[in-house]
């Protein structure tokens, strides 16, 4: 039976959730095109900034056994964090896809698999097993308008993935570093016969997508509780989101995104909850059969 | 029997070496090697670290006392890494059963008992369990022993609780989409019945879900009063209790199994779960001298609370058992060890009374408590007699 407050409620909860897969799909999509592979490590990327947050964030966290006190502003935590993810970014390119760049693209997915799984193992030994609370920026209250409840963090997390949105069409389509980007999804070869600097170039590409998923990470920790199990199901409703859209497609990672986090939930209400999880890859099958391409993907024929 | 010179002379040597070398001979003061196999890596990590504590507490406090089990043998830890899969836990408990244990604790999860139980029917070795789900001891293995209270005694415990002490009597329940989590729904349904009630609503969810709108929504929808929770998994306790504040739902009352008044969950949670009630094995500051002791005494030597249902307590209680039992029967005779466990009567451990029925279940008790501030105080003990 139709019930339209909570209708809203679901369709609200969806998109928040939705734009956290729209994020960590980006991810995908831009290290994709950049390289021609996918990235296994980036819900990871979810994860392991939110614990590097807490540790400089909360009173008290135990890191390598010993008990740490940092206790930094919100702000500064965020602005920390983004700078050693860049940092880390950087690292990833030159430590998991460099050395692998002329030997196809499997080795490079089987390095990115070992990063997820090197990634989960530190966390535990740095920070355990307890799950850890990240504080918000609003505290713990909800806000309600009539039968509508939500967080204020929810807003945050619409607000925070439409800015970046806005940002990532406005440096593809406006700013050199963007075309340049660009330019090396399409054809490297091409590419650097024409100057740019293409190992550079990708390696901007995947500091700027282990970026968007710290920011994911960042956001979502205050509402999920930081676990090393955080960015497992995100990055696979994310991957899902992504080929929903249309492998490769920008606009099709942030329609698929927010799709699956809208329909799942709907599907969870309204047919089955133990198959909440199902709905996401019965989309993405339907799609498939339907639109092989996805929603947004350039069909083979126009790809070559 | 003909006494012959090969008898005598064997005798003889075996009546020296015993004179020589007592201790090796006779295995006095030799170790006992007990095997567990908690989740150590994997998403159970936190339940995995909880139990090596446990176990680890243990190891030192029967070692700690005078002639240890028995004879000043001690206790050796043998420990394995079951991870969080079912297939992993199986390897790793072949391997465990490959290096000479006398008897095996753990896991606490029921899904992972299952997977074993074929493999410990053909060892038989005494296996102190801590899974709750109901089948568990219903396999048919002799020497299987639940160290917990099952989920029909908790789950009947739940249900009283909330139709008989608080009036309620539409009940949604909230479940884990896995054997615990499924067992223990089951077991509300069937204690529902013993009122004339059905669930209004049954809603499961599958592992690491993290946004729980739509399971709430639809509990809230099918007009419940209550809802009662069988959850696992500390963050997701979490999540869900901080949702349930956010969607303004605190006017349907929160009923939890153990693991939702798990310690972390509570300290993780925060005070979204003041004003919820959860099943506890149970309860610090009600509980017997045993418990107190080891609250005490755990807390100095790791400097935290330890989670004494789904954790430490049981874990600790489990080996203490088997301790108590070698040192009634003077042997680690697996076959003896098994059968003295079946004749367990009113031994006290820190979950309070151990007394085995035809099913291998030791604990028949629960509380139920109310959490205010990340503590839980008693309200209500059930008791179930054997």
């Amino acid at each position: 039976m139709f019930d339209p407050s909570a209708t809203l409620q679901l369709i609200v909860s969806g998109l928040a959730m939705g734009s956290i897969y729209a994020l960590v799909a980006l991810g995908f999509i831009l290290i994709y095109n950049a390289v021609g592979v996918v990235n296994f490590a980036q819900g990871d990327f979810v994860m392991f900034p939110s614990y590097i947050a807490v540790s400089f964030v909360l009173p008290s966290v135990i890191v390598f056994g010993t008990v740490v006190h940092w206790q930094l502003p919100l702000i500064a935590t965020y602005l920390l964090v983004l700078i050693l993810m860049a940092a880390f970014g950087l690292l990833f390119n030159r430590i998991a896809y460099y050395p692998l760049r002329d030997r196809g693209w499997l080795p490079v997915v089987i390095s990115t698999i070992g990063v997820s799984i090197f990634l989960r193992n530190l966390a535990q030994l740095i920070w355990g097993s307890q799950p850890i609370v990240f504080p918000s920026l609003f505290g713990d209250a909800s806000l309600s308008a009539g039968n509508l409840h939500f967080r204020p963090q929810d807003l945050l997390i619409l607000g925070v993935a439409g800015i970046l949105i806005v940002f990532q069409y406005g440096l593809f389509e406006w700013t050199s570093l963007g075309k340049q980007m660009r330019a090396t999804a399409q054809d490297r070869a091409t590419a650097q016969l024409l100057g740019i600097r293409v190992d550079r170039i990708v390696a901007i590409t995947f500091i700027y997508s282990v970026l968007l998923g710290a920011i994911a990470g960042l956001l979502v920790s205050p509402i999920f509780t930081v676990t090393k199990e955080m960015g497992g199901l995100i990055s696979l409703k994310a991957f899902a989101a992504s080929i929903v859209g249309g492998f490769g497609s920008i606009p099709g990672a942030i329609i698929g995104g927010l799709l699956i986090g809208v329909v799942e939930n709907l599907g969870g209400f309204y047919i089955s909850t133990a198959y909440k999880d199902a709905i996401a890859f019965v989309i993405l099958i339907a799609v498939l059969l339907i639109r092989p391409s996805g929603l947004f993907g350039e069909r083979v024929s126009e790809k070559a | 029997m003909s006494v012959t010179r090969r008898t005598i002379l064997a005798g003889a040597a075996a009546g020296t070496a015993t004179l020589a070398f007592p201790n090796v001979v006779l295995g006095k003061g030799e170790p006992i090697r007990v095997g567990t196999i908690p989740p150590i890596t994997g998403p159970q990590a936190l339940n995995g670290e909880e139990e090596v504590e446990g176990a680890q507490y243990a190891a030192e406090e029967i070692n700690s006392r005078p002639g240890k089990c028995f004879d000043d043998r001690p206790i050796e830890l043998v420990i394995e890494d079951a991870t969080s899969d079912n297939q992993a836990a199986v390897g790793a408990l072949n391997k465990l059963l490959g290096e000479n244990v006398v008897a095996v604790v753990q896991p606490v999860l029921s899904t992972q008992i299952q997977a074993m139980a074929p493999v410990m029917q053909k060892a038989g070795l005494p296996w102190m369990t801590g899974g709750t789900a109901v089948k568990n001891t219903q396999l048919g293995l002799r020497n299987l022993f639940r160290c917990r209270a099952s989920d029909a005694i908790t789950a009947h415990g739940l249900v009283d609780f909330a139709v008989k002490e608080k009036g309620l009597k539409k009940i949604g329940i909230l479940h884990a989409s896995e054997a615990f989590g499924v067992g223990g729904a089951d077991q509300v349904e069937t204690a529902l019945k013993t009122y004339n009630l059905k669930a209004v609503a049954r809603e499961g969810f599958p592992a690491n879900t993290k946004d729980f709108t739509p399971e709430l929504l639809k509990i809230k929808s099918a007009g419940a009063e209550a809802i009662i929770a069988y959850v696992q998994n500390p963050s997701d306790s979490a999540v869900i209790l901080d949702q349930y504040k956010s969607l303004n739902l605190t006017s349907i009352a929160f009923i939890g199994s153990p693991a939702v008044g798990n310690p972390t969950a509570l300290n993780t949670a925060k005070t979204a779960a003041d004003g919820i009630y959860v099943a506890q094995d149970f309860i610090i500051g009600f509980n017997s001298n045993v418990a107190t002791k080891f609250i005490t005494n755990f807390y100095r030597k790791y400097h935290k609370q330890p989670d004494v249902g789904t954790g430490q307590g049981w874990t600790r209680d489990a080996f203490l058992l088997l301790a108590d039992t070698y040192k009634r029967i003077g042997t680690t005779d697996p076959a003896k060890t098994v059968e003295a466990l079946h004749q367990t009567k009113h031994w006290e451990g820190v979950l309070g009374d151990f007394t085995c029925d035809t099913e291998g279940n030791l604990v028949h008790n629960m509380s139920i408590g109310l959490v205010k501030s990340s503590k839980v105080s008693l309200v209500k003990t059930v008791k179930v007699t054997v």
